[in-house]
């Protein structure tokens, strides 16, 4: 545990060093079913199922296209909510069931509701098991169960009051990941996180000082050798005011964004320059201007260590 | 007109890394340029040498936008013409072997990258499927292989005991490969028997791998200067199937068929009885038998037959995509496998074969196949 004043660095310990990078990723999407997925998925919330016509085959859930010829569906049909099992599977997220509707061509996934493991077989009668709030999704028909009763009828014109396609789906995506920093970017965490200093290597044949660090310069493909500590001093080489607000800023705009290049490195480092109005940053902030670190009193282990870059005087 | 490409592409070397489970103290960039390295060590050929790189790798899985761009360093691709295809590496390999054999490029990297071990596999494969109809009812990679295995079992007369032969033999073979991150046969019980997407258990499904390939092609002009002996790419096919899992055939993959035949056809008409060695990709043992029918090389149904003898090494000598499978570079891992032994390289196991099966897969639930033929100059 370190002291909230800490002002010296502690050694890294086993449980210190910089192994991953926990990150997110997270994209909202606001999908678009067409017009006869969006029908299919609409008319479910009314105990409806509804199917394409593609020549002889009929497709439930209803398609717009075929699936072997491209071809545009002849038409929509309703077929009976009630099919045949013709295979299922079991994880440890529940039973998945291949059901084939009656009088339709191409069984569907979905599935399997309140069964017995045991007595399970395929040729089993299933009827669909609907959700009782449906919200325009697929999870609107719930499943399918073993049938309760032998009603049932051979596909037939769509009813009069068919409902419009759903026309948007909202969908999120969420992925999780841990990224390793191996040994090069391990190396310059730890160095920032506990020695507030930056870690470059050299290039055996172009000499050059890259950071961040790498096994391979990207220009020569020849191997690097040699760390080189550095000083977070440099020297500005471009500056950009950013007046718009996006998502994941850390300083309120406007700011300087700068392309800097810290002594003795041949790399550009891109960060911000803080602590300067950014209507004097436009002469102040310019390429030439000399520029040091700000550390924060936070040790991460990253970047964002740094604060931002002051303009030198 | 189909032999345009006969022997005028050549796999001059390849490597990879180590395909283990967690490469936990390596970046993508890291394994990268280890692979690239290799792949050019010992030839006569540089960096400088290379007219263009062509990788494969997928965003999801290593949880950054057009990843590659990142990666061009380790790729050794600076100031190059560099593609990349969002597919196994094995179609990398088709897209530079049409450049080679145009004549656009002489020499040209193949590089396939992977780190499953950083986000949730499981996601990834799901995140494949189209999110109206299939994702919403928790479809995914395992269910559809228990789906595909429940259905193939059925249809020939086999149980789950007799898929064990084909699991064990690519863990056997798996352990003899210094590539793979394998000691010994696993000896776990529940690995074994337990269910794991009925009727399919742990040991049926592939097991995801970190790892990075790297493939040196050439023309012919190169190739007889650098290698005394060049593998040649002899015939390429690819094709994809529906994608709704549902409404493919149950037990068969015909797509598969379609992408031998073209490769077949391309070597000049040979067929399965022409392949001295195999190697294939699969997501499960019923993925593997149901290939291995596919393009040829057992009768529809009988492919757990080529594994009655667990000692044969005609079909995945290296172990195959089982017990490592670094997904979007499996395919390419595959070739590196099957030209290792072929050209006779130092570290695999001597054999007389000459000509050679290549298969990788892509997509959901198998829904996309490659085949490649090579042969090599008696
Ligand atoms: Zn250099």
């Amino acid at each position: 545990m370190k002291g909230e004043t800490m002002t010296t660095t502690d050694a890294p310990t086993a449980s210190d060093e910089m192994e991953s990078l926990a990150a997110q990723l997270r994209m909202p999407y606001t999908l678009t079913p067409g017009w006869a997925t969006g029908i299919f998925l609409a008319e479910l919330g009314r105990h409806r199922l509804i199917g394409s016509r593609h020549g002889d085959t009929i497709s439930v859930p209803a398609q717009d296209f075929s699936g072997t010829s491209g071809e545009p569906t002849e038409g929509l049909v309703e077929v009976a909510p009630v099919g045949a099992l013709q295979g299922f599977t079991t994880t440890a997220d529940g039973t998945l069931g291949l059901v084939l509707i009656d009088g339709t061509d191409i069984p569907m996934i979905h599935r399997l509701l309140d069964f017995d493991s045991e007595t399970l077989q395929i040729g089993a009668r299933v009827e669909a098991v609907w959700s009782d709030k449906p919200v325009g999704s697929m999870l609107d028909l719930a499943g399918f169960a073993l049938a309760s009763s032998s009603e049932s009828f051979s596909p037939r014109a769509v009813p009069g009051d068919l409902l419009p396609p759903v026309l948007q789906v909202d969908y999120s995506m969420t992925l999780d990941y841990q990224h390793a920093y191996g040994p090069y970017y391990g190396t310059l965490f730890n160095a920032v996180k506990y020695d507030r200093r930056l870690r470059g290597v050299t290039c055996t044949k172009c000499a050059r000082v890259l950071l961040p660090p790498r096994a391979m310069c990207d220009v020569c493909f020849a191997p690097t050798s040699q760390w080189v500590d550095i000083d977070a001093v440099g020297t500005v080489q471009a500056s950009s005011i950013v007046h718009i607000e996006f998502i994941g800023q850390r300083m309120k705009p406007p700011y300087v964004y700068s392309e800097i290049v810290l002594d003795g490195t041949s790399t550009r480092l891109i960060h911000m320059i803080g602590d300067v109005d950014a209507e004097d940053a436009k002469t102040a902030a310019t390429p030439g201007a000399r520029v040091r670190a700000v550390w924060s009193d936070r040790r991460t282990g990253s970047l964002t260590d740094i604060d931002y870059f002051k303009l030198i005087p | 007109m189909t032999e345009t490409l006969l022997r005028h592409t050549a796999v001059l070397n390849s490597a990879h890394t180590l395909l283990t489970p967690s490469w936990s103290d390596r970046q993508h960039i890291d394994l990268i340029s280890e692979a690239v390295t290799r792949a050019l060590k010992g030839t006569s050929l540089g960096i400088n040498d290379i007219d263009f790189v062509i990788d494969s790798g997928s965003d999801f899985l290593d949880g950054r936008s057009i990843s590659n761009c990142g990666f061009l360093g380790a790729m050794g691709a600076h100031h190059k013409e560099e593609s990349r295809v969002e597919e196994d590496g094995l179609w990398s390999l088709m897209y530079g072997a049409n450049k080679i054999a145009s004549g656009a490029a002489s020499v040209g990297l193949i590089i396939a990258y992977s780190k499953p071990s950083e986000s949730d596999v499981d996601a990834f494969w799901t995140s494949l499927l189209e999110p109206f109809i299939q994702r919403p009812v928790g479809l995914d990679q395992r269910s559809a292989a228990g789906l595909y295995a429940q259905r193939y079992l059925a249809a020939a007369g086999l149980g789950a005991d007799d898929l064990r032969s084909v699991s064990e033999h690519a863990w056997a073979a798996a352990a003899r490969n210094a590539g793979v991150d394998v000691s010994e046969l696993p000896t776990d019980d529940a690995f074994w028997n337990d269910d794991f997407a009925t009727p399919l258990r742990r040991s049926d499904l592939s097991r995801p791998v970190d790892g990075a390939v790297a493939i040196l092609i050439s023309n012919a002009e190169v190739a007889a200067s650098a290698t005394s002996r060049p593998i040649w790419i002899t015939g390429m096919g690819s094709a994809i199937d529906q994608h709704f899992l549902a409404a493919r055939e149950p037990d068969t993959f015909p797509a598969c068929e379609v992408a031998a035949k073209s490769a077949y056809r391309m070597a000049g008409g040979i067929g399965p009885a022409d392949i001295d060695l195999a190697e294939v990709s699969a997501t499960s043992t019923v993925g593997e038998l149901m290939v291995l029918e596919a393009v040829g090389l057992a009768e529809k149904h009988h492919g757990i037959d080529l594994y009655r003898d667990p000692d044969q090494s005609r079909i995945n000598p290296s172990g195959g995509a089982l017990p490592a499978d670094p997904i979007m570079a499996t395919g390419l891992v595959r070739l590196h496998e099957a030209a290792s032994r072929l050209g006779g390289r130092p570290g695999v196991e001597a054999t007389d074969a000459r000509t050679a099966l290549v298969h990788g897969a892509g997509g959901f639930g198998m829904q996309n196949h490659c085949v490649i033929t090579l042969e090599v100059n008696s």
